[in-house]
């Protein structure tokens, strides 16, 4: 991958990572269990992200999805998840 | 991060809610609490004025002799609170135009 | 990076911070046990302040009423918030 990328061997700091995945697929799990899916519009220090409804993409994620115990909840526009409940966030790829 | 005023660009995570002033919004909380209604107020730990709130709370229980899950809604509507942001999980603004 | 600490630390163990501890495991497996019934394990590749880790080829092992879940992901930010503890070296087979 390009810029800050996953090269083997390179240290990597939390502030990288987020550099690194914003604008692309991610899966966002939070303690409680509950996952979202969708395009990374931007996010601070404190893992507060704001999920956006993307016009652009080669793929049906332009909505995020909600997930509890794997089953499609909710689909969503726009969203703001507070950063205290994320446990992790994953970059994912378009399969 | 600079305050860049009223612009409508989503820079930081909390743009989006600067940009949902004065509209309805979805709120889902923690202990499976959910409101809809409008923003008046809010600051950076989330804590926010809410006005014409409409508060949805889900109970699951267990039958005791079919173990089945009956999910029961309670709403309810209250006019003006006050929510504590430490309990926000998600906030979704009004789809934009 | 941190410097080599001269000969080895036979003395007062704390010279060595726990911080210095976590540095030294970049680039190596790490078994990270959750408070609540969470664990992972993956390489590490950065870790800030807050303990927030970028970890690589990540195993997530959740306790369900079914057994473990296993979940592989390839490069994940961990919030450090919820963290109880971190094992060097991964976790063992024999666990």
């Amino acid at each position: 991958m390009e810029d800050a990328g996953v090269s083997t061997g390179v240290t990597k700091t939390p502030a990288e990572f987020l550099k690194a995945i914003k604008g692309k697929a991610v899966l966002v799990k939070l303690n409680s269990g509950v996952d979202y899916r969708g395009i990374l519009a931007c996010l601070d220090g404190y893992m507060n992200i704001a999920m956006e409804q993307t016009e652009v993409g080669d793929w049906d994620m332009r909505s995020w999805e909600e997930y509890v115990n794997g089953q499609l909840k909710n689909k969503y526009g726009d969203a703001f998840i507070r950063g205290n409940n994320v446990l992790y966030i994953s970059a994912i790829n378009k399969t | 991060m600079a305050d860049d005023g009223e612009t409508a660009t989503v820079k930081e995570p909390l743009d989006l809610i600067r940009l949902s002033l004065d509209e309805r919004i979805y709120v889902k909380l923690r202990g499976e609490r959910e409101l809809r209604g409008r923003l008046h107020a809010y600051d950076q730990h989330l804590n926010m004025i809410l006005g014409e709130v409409e508060e949805t709370l889900t109970t699951v229980e267990i039958d005791d002799e079919t173990y089945e899950e009956i999910i029961k809604t309670q709403k309810r509507v209250i006019p003006f609170l006050f929510v504590r942001g430490d309990g926000v999980i998600l906030v979704s603004p009004p789809l934009r135009s | 990076m941190i410097a080599p600490k001269k000969g080895n630390y036979q003395g007062n163990p704390s010279h060595l911070l726990p911080s210095e501890l976590i540095d030294r495991c970049i680039g190596s497996r790490m078994w990270v046990i959750m408070k609540g019934d969470k664990e992972l394990v993956g390489t590490l590749r950065g870790f800030d302040v807050y303990v927030n880790m970028v970890l690589e080829d990540v195993t997530e092992i959740e306790d369900t009423p079914e057994g473990k879940k296993l979940t592989k992901l390839d490069q994940i930010l961990l919030n450090g918030n919820n963290i109880a503890v971190l094992v060097p070296g991964g976790k063992p087979d024999f666990l």
